[in-house]
């Protein structure tokens, strides 16, 4: 429940029901009766939060046990913050109300690298010392996990530890460490040196960097017995792995308020630029069965009108259409809708478009990445004109008259013709609804193209390139812009400043951590949020740190630089991305996994076993 | 098919809950309960859900109503069955009914004001009597002029209908009939501002309790 001076400013801000906790299905216990107290916290807004779906997997996994309370918090909106400032009100947890230094533990999502500077400021509004090396007590221990853990070097300074890969058995361990250390009433130190024993943990005071002249990474030295690798976690079989049977149910609206559901982990197609495809490997896949029982149960407890089945790849899952059969036989009279995302247009087969009739009709989102062969095939998009032509005709007859295109601009080897080629696709598309007989009739055709600026993150076989500066992105966006010759396209494109800055913090490293104080501590929060955005204290924060921001920006690594995250490891084969940035300079592609093993290596986090590679035999 | 009427209240943290967002809980909620709702026929079936008089952010109420359409045999007593055990945390189905008036009647509504008034209730109660008895009590209401959103002078104790004021606990309990509904419609929250603003009080809550049509009939 939340204190009564809490309610009090309740009626002075902005969509108050953030605030109050109380919903649906969120859990309640005594905390006299548990062992430890786990605060999950999301570094953005509740209604970003509550979107999304690792919360919902790991508040549910945590309080399945008797002896753990976890509960949840937001970043409070900047109205929200001041009234919190001006009456001393510190950060509470939404369950409880209780304030975030009462917790025994305190996990940060890291989803994005614009989130970092509101962790600082969670942290400091409940009046805990930023800096790990401040806080002396066993508790509360600041930990993280989550994609950005892949490279946490620019946050290492203000955690305690870092939990890579698969969440919901390392977490277990952690509470079982933390439980019996609290119990036996040992050093924060000693603590630290048996996490690190725990594998997937990773400990970054126990790491020793040292740095050469040229500010490059001489070494990464551990201390203390840590492992001199750390290697990330992954759940085996999701089939048996706990998967919440309730999700809290938001009285606010909030971005994605409907039934999710994983399908499977991990992506066989190795596209080049994206981080996800190799982070969350080897493929893992749920079968038909338990994600139709488990989506029914949610709708039945939530209430939800709405199903969206999750993955980096929907239309790779090798059971979907079984899986939409089975869905199909009680979704239509309880009146729930089905939303299929991440549909790729290479296997979008009939059978499928068949099924998306029955469901109600969204939007069509396409993603070709690049506007030429020659640069799709570069970044390993393995998709053809012809087949973008040809499922953009069968959107059409069936029914659909706005299309959606993502692009990417400042991707390696990229020239202004492939940006120019952006605008000649979607004219493509364009005119491929105007030749279709079957159109519908009476409307004309809307193509948008979103464009975000490519920025390269590590573990991917582009870790070691230069992002595009700013000027160079906004050239180009002026040279697609003015290469689009119709209303019947509309282009939209991210602000350039914001990209700069997540390629700073994707690659960084912990010298990093000063210029993010300096800047949280000058007003920066909520920084992906254009109107946050302060991009000039940030610049200050860069000179007055003495940090060059291109440094880790725009700089092109060798492949025998020792990288700051090299100490972690996801399992890829590090020869493995080498040869895969020399096939992108020679404009050669690598066949997805369920053709062909390209040997990455991550099956050997699963002894071997890659669902991909399984299906592909059979 | 035919239409009831479930009477509810909004306690707690559920005042938080804006009236856009109780619609949508309330969707939830009957579709957890497994009620017969009716769907429109349309492209886009939905059920036929409206509520009698939206509430204020941030106010409690005993008197929610909604209608909606529902199919099947079930009695009102099924449908509460249903409901009662569904509803989200501060949210209270209070009984079913067959729907008697129509909401476009309702015209009044009584409020009960508390506040918390710091370990000064005997002065602000008399602070209180002061303001409701003088000939003025005038605020600024923000109304429409056309399509311009304007401040307009309201002349609060030409609205008042009735009113007690009682104090206990270092509360002071004003209750007040106000003009409410479709037509003329006097938000209670503009006559505890001022009172909170001229008495320098902390806080206060608001509460409906009652709604009634133009001849003080309860609306049913």
């Amino acid at each position: 429940m939340i204190s009564k001076e809490v309610e009090k400013i309740l009626p002075l801000v902005q969509k108050p029901g953030r605030y109050t906790g109380g919903e649906l299905n969120s859990i309640v216990k005594d905390k006299n009766k548990v062992a430890l107290r786990y605060a999950f916290c999301f570094p953005d807004s509740y209604e970003i939060g509550m979107s999304h779906l690792g919360i919902k997997i790991l508040y549910s996994a945590a309080n399945k046990r008797e002896d753990v309370w976890c509960e949840r918090v937001f970043a409070p909106w900047t109205d929200m913050e001041n009234e919190m400032r001006k009456r001393d009100i510190p950060l509470y947890a939404l369950e409880s109300g209780d304030c975030l230094r009462d917790f025994d533990l305190i996990g940060f999502t890291l989803q994005y690298e614009l989130s970092y500077t509101n962790i600082l400021n969670m942290l400091d509004l409940a009046g805990i010392p930023v800096r790990a090396a401040d806080r002396k007590e066993l508790t509360p221990i600041v930990v993280g996990g989550g994609p950005c853990a892949c490279n946490p070097e620019p946050i290492a300074d203000f955690f305690d530890l870092f939990m890579l890969g698969d969440g919901e058995e390392v977490s277990d361990e952690l509470f079982d460490l933390l439980v019996e250390c609290k119990k036996e009433k040992v050093s924060k130190e000693e603590f630290l040196n048996r996490a690190a024993q725990i594998k997937g943990v990773y400990v970054p005071s126990l790491y020793e960097i040292e740095y050469n002249d040229d500010n490059t990474v001489k070494a990464i030295i551990p201390r203390n017995n840590a492992p001199e690798k750390v290697t990330k976690r992954i759940i085996s079989d999701l089939d048996s792995v706990h998967y919440p049977e309730k999700f809290i149910v938001p009285f606010v609206e909030v971005v994605h308020d409907r039934v999710v559901h994983e399908i499977f982990r991990g992506c066989i197609r190795g596209c080049r630029f994206c981080q996800a495809g190799f982070l969350y490997r080897p493929i893992r896949e749920k079968s038909a069965d338990t994600v139709n029982s488990q989506c029914k149960k949610l709708c039945e407890s939530t209430g939800y009108d709405e199903i969206s089945l999750s993955s980096l790849s929907t239309s790779d899952y090798s059971h979907l259409e079984e899986l939409m059969e089975k869905l199909l036989t009680w979704t239509e009279d309880y009146k729930v809708n089905i939303a299929l995302p991440s549909l790729r247009v290479d296997n979008f087969s009939e059978k499928l478009m068949e099924y998306l009739k029955k469901v109600r009709r969204s939007g069509l989102t396409f993603a070709p990445e690049a506007g030429t062969q020659r640069l799709r095939d570069a970044i390993n998009k393995n998709v053809t004109e012809e087949e973008l032509m040809n499922t953009a005709w069968q959107a059409f007859s069936g029914g659909w008259t706005a299309v959606k295109l993502y692009f990417m601009l400042g991707l390696p080897t990229e020239t202004y013709d492939d940006v120019a080629g952006i605008a000649d696709l979607a004219q493509k598309v364009v005119n491929e609804f105007y030749r279709n007989p079957d159109k519908p009739k009476g409307k004309g055709v809307q193509v948008s193209i979103s464009v975000s600026s490519f920025v390269p993150k590590p573990f991917t076989p582009f870790q070691w390139e230069a992002q595009d500066t700013m000027d160079e992105l906004i050239s180009k966006q002026n040279h697609l812009l003015s290469s689009v010759k119709t209303r019947k396209i509309s282009v939209s494109y991210h602000k350039v400043n914001i990209s700069f800055l997540e390629g700073v913090f994707a690659r960084g490293d912990r010298r990093l951590s000063d210029v993010i104080e300096y800047a949280w501590r000058h007003g920066c929060k909520f920084d992906s949020w254009d109107d946050n955005f302060l991009f000039d204290v940030w610049l200050e924060a860069f000179e007055k740190c003495g940090v060059d921001p291109l440094f880790y920006s725009s700089r092109k690594r060798e492949y025998s630089e020792i990288l700051p995250w090299d100490h972690l490891d996801y399992g890829i084969r590090k020869d493995f991305l080498i040869s895969e940035s020399k096939k992108a300079y020679k404009n050669e592609t690598t066949p997805h996994c369920k053709i062909k093993c390209a040997g990455c290596g991550t099956n050997m986090l699963n002894g071997g076993k890659c669902d991909a590679m399984r299906k592909s035999m059979v | 098919m035919r239409c009831v009427r479930v009477w509810f209240k909004k306690m707690g943290m559920s005042r938080y809950v804006s009236h856009l967002d109780l619609m949508r809980a309330m969707t939830r909620a009957l579709r957890r309960a497994n009620v017969p709702l009716w769907y429109t026929e349309g492209y886009n079936p939905h059920p036929y859900i409206t509520f009698a008089l939206p509430l204020s952010l941030g106010m409690e109420s005993l008197c929610e109503s909604m209608d909606m359409r529902i199919v099947g045999e079930g009695t009102n007593d099924d449908i509460y069955n249903m409901l009662k055990d569904t509803m989200p945390p501060g949210i209270e189905i209070i009984r079913v009914s067959e729907p008697v008036c129509d909401p476009k009647k309702i015209s009044y509504g009584e409020f009960d004001i508390f506040f918390d008034c710091d370990g000064k209730a005997d002065e602000t109660k008399a602070l209180i009597t002061e303001m409701l008895t003088a000939d003025e009590l005038i605020v600024q209401k923000l109304g429409k002029k056309g399509r311009h959103k304007v401040l307009k002078d309201i002349n609060l104790i030409e609205h008042i209908r009735e009113y007690s004021v009682s104090s206990f606990c270092d509360r002071v309990k004003l209750s007040v009939v106000l003009p409410a509904g479709s037509s003329t419609n006097i938000n209670p929250a503009l006559l505890a501002d001022e009172i909170q603003k001229k008495a320098e009080i902390s806080s206060y809550t608001l509460i409906r309790k009652k709604l009634m049509t133009e001849n003080m009939e309860p609306f049913e």
